[in-house]
Order: C-alpha cells, then sequence, then structure tokens
C-alpha cells in the first residue's frame, strides 16, 4: 500500500512529523538516507530555550515545550527531560543595560524570569567567575536528549504504523503537468505519494532545487566540547550561558562564539557554542576548539580541571531571519517544508511536527503560521 | 559467572551485552546507532574498548559479515585533556594528565 506522505529527513523535525502525522491515522513512510538522528539532531546540546526572539518563535518555543511534557509521558523510552531552566549570565558592565533591556521586554509580554545582580548570582553559582555583572533566570526552560527524543519519536511513530526507511536518499520528486507531488524517487527505489514533507534540515535546500524552488536554508557548523561526568554541585543550575549567546546567532561573518555551559543527566558537560559558515564541512577545527575552551573557562573557571573527552561539529539549518520554514509551498500543491530552525529544532522539534499535522489534515491553529511560510521570503517580507 | 547477557560490554558506561542487544533489535544497524540508544563508547575511553565487540555483536545478530558493519565515529581528543590545557593551545599527547 503507497503512503498519503512521504517524510524526507530522520531528524528530529521529520520524526516529530512522522509521530504526530501517524497519530491522526496518515500512512507514513519516512526515508533518510543515514540512520536515524544522525545529522544535526545529534550534533547540538540539550536547552529547550523559550527566550530565543522574534515574536512568532517565543511562541512556538512556549507551545512546544508544553508538547514535550506530554512526550516524556507518552514515548516509549525515557528522553531524559527535565524542567531544568535555565541561567544567562553577563560578563561586564557594558553589556547590562542592553540585557536588562531585553529581559525587562521579555517580562513585559508575559515571560517568566528574574534578573539577578552579581550577588545573587554567586549565591546560586558559588562556582562562576566572582567578577561577572550579573544575569538572570528562566525557570519555564528544560532540557532533553534529543537523539534520544528523535529515536522515540520514530519507535513511537513506527508502533503505529508508520514505514521508518534508513539508507534510503531521495534522488527526485515527480510532479504532474499541473505541479502536484505524484512521487519521490529514492536510491532504494520510487514511492508514489501526494504529499511531502521536506525535512531535510541541511539538506533541504538541496531537495528544493529538485522540483525548482528556492529554500533560503544554509548550513551553519556550530561546535560543542563534551567533558567527564563533573559533580552535580559545579552548577546547580543545569544550562548556564552566557547572555552574548543571542548576538552570536545574529553574527554573519567570522567566528561567533559564546559560553554555553550544559550538564546532561548523565553527569557530563556539553559546553558551545560557535556558529560559521563553512558549507558543508562537518569537520572539527581545534583553533575554535580552543577558543571556545577558553571562553567557557572564562564564566566556570573550575572547568581548568575538567577533561574534555571527545568534541564534535554539526551544521545548522540556518534561515536568514532566524524563524523556521514551516508549511506548504505555494507553487507546488502537496509539497511541505519543516526547515530552517538553526539551533533551535530540538526546542521546536515537537510544535514543528504539531503544525506540518494539522495543516495537512486541515486542522486550523492558533499559531500565526503564516508568518512561517515560505513565500515570506519570495515576497520580500520579514516575518515577524 | 555472571549469565553471559549480563556481561559488560562498554566498561566505562557499564552498558551490558543484554542492552546492546536490545538496542539492536530495536532496530539498530551500527556502532553509532547502538552508542546513541545504550551510551556503550561514550564514556572516558570513548569505545577504546568495547566499539569492537560491539561491532561484533552487530555481526552476530544481523547477520551481516562484521566488515560490512559501519564503524563508530573517532574524534578529537585522542584522550582526555584538560579543559585548562585545552584553552592554552598547548595540547600536545604529553601533556595529558589522566
Amino acid at each position: 500500500m503507497f503512503p498519503d506522505v512521504v517524510i524526507i529527513g530522520g531528524g528530529i523535525i521529520g520524526c516529530s512529523c512522522a509521530y504526530y502525522l501517524s497519530r491522526e491515522g496518515v500512512r507514513v513512510c519516512l526515508v533518510e538516507k543515514g540512520t536515524i538522528a544522525s545529522g544535526t539532531s545529534r550534533a547540538g546540546q540539550s536547552h529547550i530555550i523559550l527566550w530565543e526572539e522574534p515574536e512568532i518563535n517565543l511562541k512556538l518555543e512556549k507551545a512546544s515545550r508544553s508538547l514535550y511534557e506530554a512526550l516524556s509521558e507518552e514515548l516509549p523510552f525515557d528522553i531524559e527531560y527535565r524542567r531544568t531552566g535555565s541561567m544567562a549570565i553577563v560578563e561586564n558592565q557594558a553589556d547590562w543595560e542592553p540585557f536588562e533591556r531585553t529581559v525587562r521586554s521579555l517580562q513585559a509580554r508575559g515571560l517568566n524570569c528574574q534578573l539577578l545582580k552579581g550577588d545573587d548570582l554567586l549565591r546560586l553559582e558559588p562556582n562562576l567567575a566572582p567578577d561577572l555583572v550579573g544575569g538572570a533566570f528562566f525557570p519555564e526552560d528544560a532540557q532533553v536528549n534529543p537523539m534520544l527524543t528523535t529515536l522515540a519519536l520514530a519507535q513511537a511513530a513506527k508502533k503505529m504504523g508508520a514505514v521508518i526507511r534508513p539508507f534510503t536518499e531521495v534522488i527526485g520528486i515527480e510532479l504532474s503537468l499541473d505541479k502536484k507531488v505524484v512521487a519521490v524517487d529514492t536510491t532504494a527505489g520510487r514511492i508514489p505519494t501526494g504529499l511531502v514533507v521536506n525535512a531535510a534540515g541541511v539538506w533541504s535546500a538541496a531537495i528544493g532545487k529538485m522540483i525548482g524552488l528556492d529554500i533560503p536554508v544554509v548550513p551553519r557548523r556550530g561546535h560543542i566540547i563534551v567533558t567527564e561526568p563533573v559533580p552535580d554541585n559545579l552548577i546547580n543550575c543545569k544550562i548556564i550561558l552566557a547572555a552574548g549567546y543571542m548576538q552570536t546567532l545574529g553574527a554573519t561573518g567570522g567566528v561567533a562564539m559564546s559560553a554555553n555551559i550544559q550538564q546532561t543527566r548523565s553527569g557530563n558537560l556539553l559546553l558551545g557554542s560557535s556558529r560559521d559558515f563553512v558549507g558543508f564541512d562537518w569537520s572539527v577545527n581545534p583553533e575554535v576548539i580552543r577558543a571556545q575552551a577558553a571562553r567557557n573557562l572564562r564564566f566556570l573557571p573550575a572547568l581548568a580541571e575538567i577533561h574534555a573527552i571527545r568534541t564534535y561539529a554539526g551544521l545548522r539549518p540556518y534561515s536568514s531571519d532566524l524563524i523556521p520554514i514551516i508549511g506548504e509551498a505555494d507553487t507546488v500543491q502537496g509539497f511541505y517544508v519543516a526547515t530552517g530552525h538553526e539551533g533551535a529544532g530540538i526546542t521546536m522539534g515537537p510544535i514543528t511536527g504539531k503544525l506540518i499535522s494539522k495543516m495537512m489534515t486541515g486542522q486550523g491553529s492558533d499559531l500565526p503560521v503564516a508568518q512561517l511560510s515560505l513565500s515570506r521570503f519570495s515576497q520580500g517580507q520579514k516575518g515577524v | 559467572m555472571p549469565q553471559e547477557d549480563q556481561v559488560i560490554i562498554c566498561r566505562c558506561e557499564e552498558v551490558s551485552r543484554k542492552e546492546i542487544q536490545e538496542a539492536i533489535a530495536e532496530g539498530a544497524s551500527t556502532v553509532n546507532e547502538v552508542k546513541l540508544r545504550t551510551r556503550a563508547g561514550m564514556g572516558l575511553c570513548q569505545g577504546k574498548s568495547c566499539r569492537r565487540l560491539v561491532s561484533q555483536i552487530l555481526a552476530e545478530q544481523t547477520g551481516q559479515p562484521i566488515g560490512e558493519i559501519m564503524p563508530a565515529t573517532f574524534r578529537p581528543p585522542v584522550r582526555p585533556i584538560p579543559i585548562g590545557v585545552l584553552a592554552s593551545g598547548d595540547d600536545g599527547e604529553q601533556n595529558d594528565v589522566s
């Protein structure tokens, strides 16, 4: 029997789409050129962040966090979800005023967060560098294991009847003369279907090109350092990031860098965060790792004696306005896009799958989904 | 003697043969997939002692020749290195103090 929908990509986005579509009784086939969670979804950290702007992202993040609460109960195995909160920390006085303005503006829009002056910060986190000027605590933020989440979504979808096909690479998409999806051609054969979800992340632009569709998503590299497990009281809040992280995301040239310290449930630290545009280069650059180690050390001096055991780099699917692209292409009937999440794919994975399932089954959403459309780029309008 | 399926394959993360067999039964077909599901190879030695064993179990259970099992990814550093040393840029292996 042919599937109703072919999902391209077995990362957090594709697997989330497979899960929520299967729950609606849709017959799903997910094709993945490697194995589940073998690309961007295995190359990040752990943070479910609720304060990454602009406004539309804040809405998606909040909705997605609610879905995580449910997923942590529904999925077939533990995804290491926990409500950790997160702490943003500010290095010097010059950065404090803009940071305070940002936090006040988030508060004014209903986000639960508290500013912390230097002494309060050190009382909560005594191991941080004593000269930091302050920070803010975001109690709604949470943490999850991205690989386990992706695998669990795929497994749960499979139990509901979805077909998951690893090592199956898409080589073409067939359209009818009136530009409707007819079939997906893969290295493992042709799959007739009227509906496609392009959830190929950093490869989604290449998939779009197969049918002449311009999807403005490019790969953006990020490095992570993994340490040995450390005692639970080294950091009390399990996600501590320099306030400069948001500027890092907005940077467009060179290597943007900011400290981002996260302790996973296994006790290891994941030290981020850098961003650079290097095409499809997944390799680790030792010089970026060195600078990143130094940057994290500056905020948490106790790291000096803690051992790094592994480093990795991954590519995030970057869209120029840092807003994901979710919806049906307006020029090809049946061709849906779910990509461009940059570093927020883990945070927004569940809501993306949910929105795609609602759109494909003709259900409405309270969220302003028009702002997520692919056509926002061709119309020259910003998504905000 | 412990039961054979209770034998620890990854000593760093204390992953048993049984847990690895279960991951394979759930669909893992490469060493990396077994690692993501079980943590085998994620510990201090980064799979130096267990990755060949994991390949063997994969070969036994899936019937693939061991040469065709996709090996685990190797990533720097070769041995654990203190962040303080890493940050200084002077991270030759002779500086490993572990």
